[in-house]
């Protein structure tokens, strides 16, 4: 609604009903109506005559009588409320019953306001103004609501496909003897993590991880800006530190101060039975082989990616025979409050040992993940990866 | 998270208690401003009663930094323990920041 010229602001396009059994009411308040610049006006003259017009009219406010024959004030309010259209429809109730019992039970029947006979009519103006005002402006938030709902889930099905399809995992499978298994959990609609899977140029397989700093759309956004990077990157002989200093540079260009990411990234050499891998401050993989006691946890110190342009990265490697298991995560899988502390990686060691014996990949990492949102609220996005190499 | 500051000469010491995440933007904000408003050089963050914190956490105190730098100041993050401690180490932070034990 827009401000009228001269007359009450937002009355102008607003369509008003008015339910009353006497016509010579009916017409006072259609004159006091136009008068105060409302120009969409319907009788009726009892509430079955109302209800039968709602859908035809579609009034923005009623004035309602109470005292009506064929179908009372009262009852047809409950019925207007019954039908979920019409529930936040502002309904004032105008009536000569004065008592605090009428009013309480004109409110019970789902009253928006009340006023009594007879009619002052600057005060009858100036309420049904405020209720269209304020319906106006629930209007506005409800479609403000529903545009940025059907934005961000848009946006959260874009972030999604940044990630590696079911199809492409199976041809990794099927190439490599490498299986993948994969949960991805934004803390809000979008989130800031990422990770995806190449081949470099002598057909090993690539996989990198990224936490940014902070969560929601800031940092799903800067996801973006990483997947856009890492497209343009030379895959052709893979080398970790090389990888995450040359990310770095072009990361830190674009950062703004005091945002960053962690990363981790490597890659799987088959032919000598290990995971070579450098780190920007990610959390620690883990790693084991069938029949291991307890995972192993990689060193993962490293200047997070966007804080120094100059950053240089070191590379590290972890066994991976036939039949081992690596595991990754994003921080919020260690950041689980427990008790005064946290998880931590010595507690989700702990899980990941109780549950390291268990043959399939899908049923072990549902295992952890039920068993870390067991321990505590999780108020972070939550990335965890299984990579299994074939026995 | 809740801070205290014992402003003295040379240096200004904040004492920051409980958890640093996402949430404390704006009370980091109104502490940089205090830290910038002071005339101490050294800008002290003791973490000693800092249970926790996240990387929306350590960004603020990147950004704390930088803006301590502008000012001709120096910011030192000091006795960090537990979970604290872990973050800065395996972020290696020590190359951008003052860190003290």
């Amino acid at each position: 609604m827009t401000e009228a010229q001269g007359g009450l602001p937002g009355l102008e396009n607003a369509r008003v009903m008015v339910v009353d059994d006497n016509r010579v009411n009916r017409h006072l308040l259609l004159a006091l109506l136009e008068r105060g610049g409302v120009h969409h006006v319907a009788m009726a003259e009892d509430g079955i005559d109302a209800l039968s017009r709602m859908n035809s009219f579609r009034p923005d406010l009623i004035l309602l009588d109470l005292m009506m024959p064929n179908l009372d004030g009262f009852e047809m309010c409950k019925r207007l409320r019954a039908d979920p259209v019409w529930k936040d429809l502002p309904v004032l109730v105008q009536s000569s019953l004065n008592r605090a019992e009428d009013r309480a039970k004109a409110f019970a029947a789902g009253a928006t306001d009340y006023v009594t006979k007879p009619i002052n009519a600057v005060e009858l103006l100036a309420r049904v103004r405020i209720h269209l005002q304020n319906r106006a402006l629930v209007h506005d938030l409800r479609l403000f609501h529903e545009r940025t709902e059907s934005e961000l889930a848009l946006a959260r099905k874009m972030q999604e496909r940044l990630m590696p399809t079911p199809e492409r995992l199976a041809e990794v499978e099927a190439a490599l003897g490498l299986a993948i298994h994969a949960h991805f959990a934004p803390s809000s609609e979008l989130g800031g993590d990422f990770w995806d899977l190449r081949r470099d140029g002598r057909g090993r397989l690539v996989v990198y991880l990224v936490d940014f700093s902070g969560h929601g759309v800031g940092a799903a956004l800067n996801t973006f800006r990483l997947h856009a990077i890492c497209q343009q990157m030379d895959f052709s002989d893979f080398d970790p530190a090389t990888f995450l200093a040359t990310v770095n540079k072009r990361l830190y260009a674009l950062l703004p101060n005091g945002q960053f990411a962690t990363m981790l990234a490597g890659v799987f050499d088959l032919e000598t039975n290990r995971f070579v891998y450098a780190s920007a401050g990610s959390t620690k993989p883990m790693v084991w082989a069938p029949g291991d006691a307890a995972p192993v946890l990689g060193e993962s110190a490293g200047l997070p990616l966007g804080l120094l342009a100059s950053a240089d990265y070191e590379a590290r490697e972890l066994p991976l025979p036939p039949g081992g298991r690596l595991f990754f995560y994003s921080d919020a899988a260690i950041e689980i409050p427990v008790g005064d502390d946290v998880l931590d990686e010595g507690g989700l060691a702990e899980l990941v040992t109780q549950r390291m014996a268990e043959p399939d990949a899908a049923v072990f990492l549902d295992g952890v993940l039920r068993a870390l949102y067991a321990t505590g609220p999780i108020d972070d996005d939550l990335t965890a990866l299984v990579l299994t190499r074939k026995a | 998270m809740d801070y205290g500051i014992d402003i003295k000469e040379q240096e200004a010491v904040v004492r920051l208690r409980g958890r640093l995440t996402f949430n404390d933007h704006a009370k980091l904000r109104a502490l940089i401003r205090e830290m910038l408003q002071n005339k101490a050089k050294r800008q002290i963050l003791d973490l000693s009663a800092l249970e926790f914190v996240d990387s929306a956490g350590i960004g603020m105190l990147l950004i704390a930094r930088e803006e301590m730098a502008n000012a001709d100041k120096l910011l030192v993050l000091r006795a960090a323990t537990g979970q604290v401690k872990r973050v800065l180490t395996v972020a290696q932070l020590n190359k951008i920041v003052t860190i003290e034990d």
